[in-house]
């Protein structure tokens, strides 16, 4: 049995792990719940943000620049990726549009890896991020705190677009009834295209905030993949406080149990997505019978 | 006069019978008479009938451990462009002229992308399709154990590519594999005592263990052979493959009060969690110590976070002072692909010319010859870039010296890849595993 | 619909034979058309799932491995000698697990179905990998598994094992094209199309889905054991998600529900797979160009290759009629054409009304849908629902036929409670509804639509009929032949239901609630939509149905409720307003002030 201190620090990684799976989450379940896709690419998108900052602060010498070019780079990913494969696939069945970005995903992660190599890339934290940080008991890598408070203000920032200003509320509505929104005569597809790009820039984000902490290569994204489709699930499929709710309670699951057998951690979170779709398919936060 | 005791028709007869016999001496090589008392193994006479012979490549070349993958495909394929070429650097290995026993090798290399059912199923097209006379590459143990499964059950000779774990030549070893690369075991019986002498006695170690059969491996050798000076294990974190998250562990080392951190991690999981350990501040507290280091390891963390750490190595190209054959391939290496070669790229040169050489002492390609020259090479080590090697007959390890090193200060290095110091070259013989240790059984040879 | 031929058997035996020949030289091995085979193995199961049944598993890799390490760890640890008997105990075991998972699956549809599976897909990796890793090997695997043996005789690998892996394909494929074309993979294409309406004629579509889950699951387990035995090693990546990625992504590159597709796709893959990788210079960017290939083919390809194929050839072969929509409608039959009913399975009491509603509430929320309804219904009679919009009528009918549960009161249906039995099982005791909304299976052929609702009272509401041809059941065929008639579909009984006019789509609609045979049928505005000619002869059809059985009609029609009606229910505001024969319903103030014209206190003054 763990002691309590210990437990106490695995809560606390928990809530810096959960704060970034909710940021790659929420451009999942955005998209899924506006656009109605799927997006298997979200991994692979992940993982070019991190690339991205690599090559931009790599250039500048500066974490701050990169992380500011790097949400542009990953917008214009973002409407690009949209432009040219998905705004095609949203009248055809589901098992497509996951197939697409599927497919989407080999290639993006194969090309990265033709241009850069297989080999891990670094990235270092910026300087106002070095150190540890004394925290009672707890000595916990001063980057990782600011972590948390960046990714926080960024949902923040997120959930004001999303429900204080009028593009919001279009979005919001397009993930009730994109349809309907369509008659009324709002352009939806402007909308969707929106709506992708920022899911997209979410995902590309929180690769670059990440790529201090782990290997930039290639495959580093697929983890991240699975495991934000877990989060969507727990969440609620559509939801934003969902996911970020998901997204906590996640980071929470695979923390505690490491505390006690690490090899578990995985397990344990599937166990926790069958159990709650077994009992409360919609997701804590999501609504009966979406998608 | 008798028609049928013609003698001058027999006379005929027999000079033609001789001369028939006389040609046959000629055109075949000497080992033809006896190779043709051999009936087929594997994928012997069919793969030598022509005036080329096949070997088959698996590397991964996509997935976690590409960047080696590739490395070691460069290797392999310098190594057969010189035996071909019959360089130099072939015949001071033992080859005697171009190709092997004048037979050019043709390869082909496919993706096994680190898993061990898509490697097999690549060498089993080369082995039923290319009749591949000889197998080879590996990134995992994984996939090395699985190879030399089917290369047992196939009769083809694998030479083993990148591959720690004890279990490759223990409890999975077999008749048809060769594994050149330095156990586990041999590792940290080589590291323990430099350890010791540098750190010194009765250390606490925190030990971060991946979860699959080399990374216990490694542990158990490890901990077995320090405790007798005293070091006693603070803590063990077991983590799962592919772990990009580290934090939970390293916590716990981090509160462990332990002074040496031996991180057992290979690939870009080593690389993630001494990056994170350096975050969470568990190096500022306890030396790190990587018993087995990974290829581009120093160059993806940087030196920064190298200097000072012990481990060993395979093969470092500095060992180029030391060895005339090591400078050979470094300086080919460099030449051809603008980089110095990593351990994967030396294992893949170096196990196919010592493959090379053993069938050209064996004067045939049929497998059990050859692997009966392997293991007599006790006697007749080969020369090679680690100076004489040999293969043990009891379960086909490699003996060989193993490098110990330590990370060198930014400041000393005197170029851009120049990132460790040899410390020590401990000879393969004395820190070789006892034979029956791992509980190897090897097979049959038909 | 019967296997009309056997020419796709026919076709497969002869390429599985001509293979071996002819592969190796085009770039393949015998090693990987043994690959192909035991992709198409789990394949022939996951197109019955995913292709006939519409549900999409990322989870098969599950029962794949737990096949494959079963039997592997029986053989390689001497447990059991024969070969066969451990495939044998590994499929079973294979498909019990999927028993489980599919009891927890298949309540839920659509991507939290396949998150459910890709969950239990993932846990038995895990479990693989370190927990049981003492049986299974771990991250190696389990090497050294032996051939099978026929008669003694060891069945070497390379060809004579081939010979084998194609039987077994050979003998799966046939098995699961008598499977897709029983009564029992009618009622799954079916559920593919509208598992509503299925339900809804009398099938349990939950005990449905689970069957096809475990056939599927025995499929995967087989194909896991097979890989074991032809290839002398259990690999860890069985259990991998890629695993079961890749067996959904080789059948949609095949073409989904033509139970080949799986093949073709795995063939298009693993050749791609190993031969690219082997044209000088592409190296590792093998998997790039696979990665274009393949979102190339899912842009273009709509249905698969074989798919695509498949549908060239029917487009060929024969000929659809469009219907016109300004050809005369078929009048009804004569009443000669009586409609063969399956008599109540059971009446609690010989003089019980038809149908009666007790007390009978639904609320939403604030919302009270229905409020404190109570009417009985006489045996043969035709009863009429009115009301204005919104005043719960659809609702009421939902909780005549156990749709929806209410929230108090009670249903009887002769004299025997019915609530809280479910749509299916009311179906199956003898009332059917028709919507007001069409509910039918649109990709499928008027007959077929029918047979689906016929084949419900004669099997109850779950049967394992997998060997048997779905029209081969008698009654069952006399039925539908019976409902065609007397609604006028005959004639284009073979069209695919989706390119009909609205009219007899209409009729198909009522048509698919008759033919469950019921004894009550409820009409939820029947003639909506219907041109006048067309309600003529529908006035006509209700008054003969009635002459046979019990109907209760929603209507807007005054004139035909009015005039077929021998009794009338006034809903208003999901309360019942009024209750009694047509004169009295007419004269009645609140039911004119409510609905039928009362305009006193809106005059202007």
């Amino acid at each position: 049995m763990p002691s309590l201190p210990l437990l106490l620090s695995q809560a606390f990684n928990g809530l810096a792990l959960g704060t970034l799976l909710a940021l790659v989450s929420s451009g999942l379940t955005i998209i899924l719940g506006t656009l109605g896709v799927l997006n298997f690419a979200h991994g692979a998108l992940f993982m070019v943000g991190a690339y991205a900052i690599f090559v931009v602060a790599a250039a500048t010498g500066s974490f701050v620049v990169g992380l500011l070019v790097g949400a542009v780079i990953m917008l214009a990913v973002g409407v690009m990726l949209e432009r040219v494969l998905i705004r095609f696939f949203y009248d055809r069945p589901h098992e497509d549009q996951i197939l697409v970005t599927f497919g989407a995903a080999i290639v993006i992660v194969e090309a990265v890896r033709a241009v850069f190599g297989g080999e891990s890339q670094r990235v270092a934290a910026p300087d106002w991020g070095g150190g540890v940080t004394q925290l009672g008991f707890l000595i916990y890598p001063t980057y990782r705190l600011e972590l948390i408070g960046i990714v926080a203000a960024l949902l923040f920032a997120l959930y004001v677009v999303l429900y204080r200003t009028s593009i919001g509320l279009v979005v919001r509505a397009g993930i009730e009834d994109a349809r309907t929104v369509g008659i009324l005569g709002i352009n939806v597809r402007r909308a969707f295209l929106l709506v992708f790009a920022i899911g997209v820039v979410a995902a590309g984000v929180a690769g670059m905030l990440y790529a201090p902490i782990v290997s930039v290569d290639p495959d580093m994204g697929a983890t991240f993949m699975v495991e934000s489709f877990v989060v969507i699930v727990i969440g609620g499929l559509g939801s934003y406080p969902g996911a970020v709710v998901g997204g906590l309670i996640a980071g929470e699951i695979l923390s505690i149990t490491s505390a006690f057998n690490a090899a578990y951690s995985e397990v344990m979170l599937y166990a926790v997505m069958a159990l709650l779709l077994v009992v409360r398919p919609q997701g804590l936060l999501g609504s009966e019978g979406r998608v | 006069m008798e028609r049928l005791a013609d003698p001058a028709l027999l006379l005929r007869r027999r000079v033609l019978q001789l001369g028939i016999v006389a040609a046959g001496g000629l055109l075949g090589s000497p080992a033809g008479a006896f190779a043709a008392e051999n009936p087929p193994l594997g994928t012997w006479p069919e793969g030598v009938q022509g005036d080329s012979v096949m070997v088959g490549i698996t590397v991964p070349l996509t997935g976690p451990y590409s960047a080696d993958g590739k490395d070691e495909q460069l290797g392999y394929e310098l190594a057969i462009a010189e035996i071909n070429a019959g360089s130099d650097a072939a015949k001071a290995w033992g080859m005697k002229g171009k190709g092997v026993l004048g037979k050019q090798i043709r390869y082909k290399v496919a993706d096994t992308e680190a898993k061990p059912n898509v490697a097999v199923q690549a060498q089993t097209q080369f082995i039923q399709r290319d009749k591949a006379i000889m197998i080879t590459g590996s990134v995992s143990s994984a996939v090395a154990v699985a190879l030399e499964e089917l290369a047992q059950r196939d009769k083809v000779v694998n030479m083993v590519g990148v591959s720690a774990s004890n279990d490759t030549t223990g409890k999975n070893c077999q008749r048809y594999g060769f594994r050149s690369q330095q156990s586990g075991y041999m590792v940290c019986k080589a590291l323990a005592p430099v350890l010791v002498k540098a750190m010194g006695q009765g250390k606490k170690a925190a030990y971060l263990v991946p979860d699959y059969t080399y990374g216990h491996s490694v542990f158990d050798s490890f901990t077995g052979l320090v405790s007798k000076d005293g070091w006693t294990v603070a803590t063990q974190q077991v983590v799962p493959l592919g772990t990009t998250d580290f934090s939970s562990a390293l916590l716990n080392i981090a509160n462990s009060g332990a002074d040496v951190f031996v991180n057992i991690a290979f690939g870009a999981d080593a690389v993630s969690s001494i990056k994170q350990a350096q975050q969470f501040g568990v190096l500022s507290k306890a030396k790190l110590v990587v018993p087995v280091i990974s290829s581009f390891q120093a160059k993806e963390l940087g030196p920064a976070l190298t200097e000072g750490v012990y481990g060993t190595i395979d093969f470092w190209w500095t060992l180029q002072d030391r060895y005339p054959l090591a400078k050979a391939f470094v300086d080919a290496f460099l030449a051809k692909n603008n980089y110095r070669p990593g351990f994967g790229a030396h294992v893949g040169y170096s196990q196919t010319l010592i493959w090379a050489a053993a069938v050209e002492r064996a004067g045939t390609f049929y497998s059990v010859d050859v692997i009966k020259t392997l293991e007599a090479s006790q006697s007749q080590p080969f020369d090679s870039s680690l100076g004489q090697v040999w293969f043990r007959a009891e379960d086909h390890q490699g003996v060989r010296p193993v490098p110990v090193v330590v990370g060198k200060a930014p400041s000393a290095m005197k170029n851009a890849e120049d990132f460790y110091d040899v410390v020590e070259l401990v000879p393969g013989e004395q820190v070789i595993s006892p034979p029956d240790m791992f509980g190897c059984h090897l097979g049959s040879y038909t | 619909m019967t296997p009309a031929t056997a020419v796709p058997e026919l076709l497969l035996a002869v390429v599985l034979i001509a293979a071996p020949f002819t592969l190796p030289y085009a770039g393949g091995s015998i090693d990987m058309l043994q690959r192909i085979l035991d992709w198409g193995i789990i394949g022939l199961g996951f197109d019955l799932l995913f292709g006939a049944t519409g549900l999409l598993s990322f989870g098969q890799a599950a029962f794949y491995g737990t096949g494959g390490f079963v039997a592997a760890y029986l053989l390689v640890n001497n447990v059991i000698g024969s070969v066969w008997l451990a495939l044998l105990i590994g499929t079973g075991l294979g498909g019990l697990f999927g028993l489980f998972v599919g009891v927890l699956a298949v309540r839920r549809i659509g991507i939290y179905f396949a998150m459910i599976t890709l969950a239990f897909g993932q846990m038995a990796y895990f479990l693989e990998n370190s927990p049981l890793s003492a049986y299974t090997g771990g991250e190696n695997g389990l090497p050294g598994v032996p051939v099978p043996t026929i008669g003694g005789m060891r069945i070497e690998p390379g060809i004579p094992l081939y010979w084998v892996l194609a039987a077994i394909f050979f003998a799966g494929f046939v098995l699961a094209r008598r499977i897709l074309h029983s009564p029992f993979g009618a009622i799954l294409r079916a559920i593919k199309e509208n598992a509503l309406r299925t339900g809804l004629v009398g099938h349990s579509v939950p005990a449905y889905k689970l069957a096809v889950f475990v056939i599927a699951a025995l499929y995967a387990a087989l194909a896991g054991g097979l890989l074991g035995v032809f290839q002398g090693y259990m690999p860890p990546d069985a259990f991998a998600l890629d695993t079961s990625g890749q067996l959904v992504v080789q059948t949609i590159i095949g073409g989904v529900g033509t139970l080949i597709g799986p093949t073709v796709g795995a063939t298009v893959w693993l050749y791609l797979h190993d031969n690219l990788q082997l044209i000088p210079g592409v190296g590792a960017l093998w998997r790039l160009i696979l990665g274009l290939i393949f979102v190339g083919l899912v842009v273009g390809l709509r249905r698969g290759i074989a798919g695509q194929i498949g549908a060239w050839l029917q487009r060929r072969m024969s000929v659809v009629e469009r219907p016109d929509d300004a050809a005369p409608v078929d009048a009804p039959r004569e009443p000669a054409m009586a409609l063969p009913m399956i008599a109540p399975l059971s009446r609690a009491d010989a003089d019980a009304p038809a149908l009666c509603a007790i007390e009978l509430s639904k609320h939403y929320g604030g919302l009270h849908a229905v409020e404190h309804v109570s009417f009985s219904v006489r045996e043969g009679s035709i009863h009429g629902v009115i009301g204005p919009n919104g005043a719960g009528k659809s609702t009421l009918f939902k909780l005549l036929k156990d749709e929806v549960p209410p929230t108090s009161g009670e249903v009887r249906l002769f004299g025997r409670r019915i609530t809280g039995l479910g749509p299916a099982r009311t179906a199956q005791l003898g009332i059917a509804k028709s919507n007001q909304l069409n509910q039918l299976f649109l990709e499928l052929t008027v007959r077929q639509n029918l047979r689906i609702a016929a084949l419900a009272r004669s099997r109850g509401t779950f049967r394992l009929d997998l060997l048997r041809a779905a029209g081969s059941i008698p009654a069952v065929e006399r039925q539908i032949e019976a409902v065609l008639d007397t609604m006028g579909l005959a004639h284009h009984a073979d069209a695919p239901v989706h390119v009909l006019p609205y009219g007899e789509k209409r009729r198909t609609e009522i048509g698919i609630a008759l033919a469950t045979g019921p004894n009550v049928l409820l009409l939820d505005e029947p003639l909506a939509g219907m041109s006048p000619a067309e309600r003529v002869t529908t006035r006509a059809l209700i008054r003969e149905l009635a002459q046979s059985r019990t109907l209760v009609i929603v209507e807007h029609d005054m004139d035909a409720v009015f005039e077929l009606a021998e009794r009338i229910t006034v809903l208003y505001d999901g309360r019942l307003l009024a209750d009694g024969a047509p004169e009295q319903i007419s004269r009645d103030q609140s039911v004119q002030d409510a609905y039928l014209g009362g305009l006193h206190e809106y005059e202007p003054a």
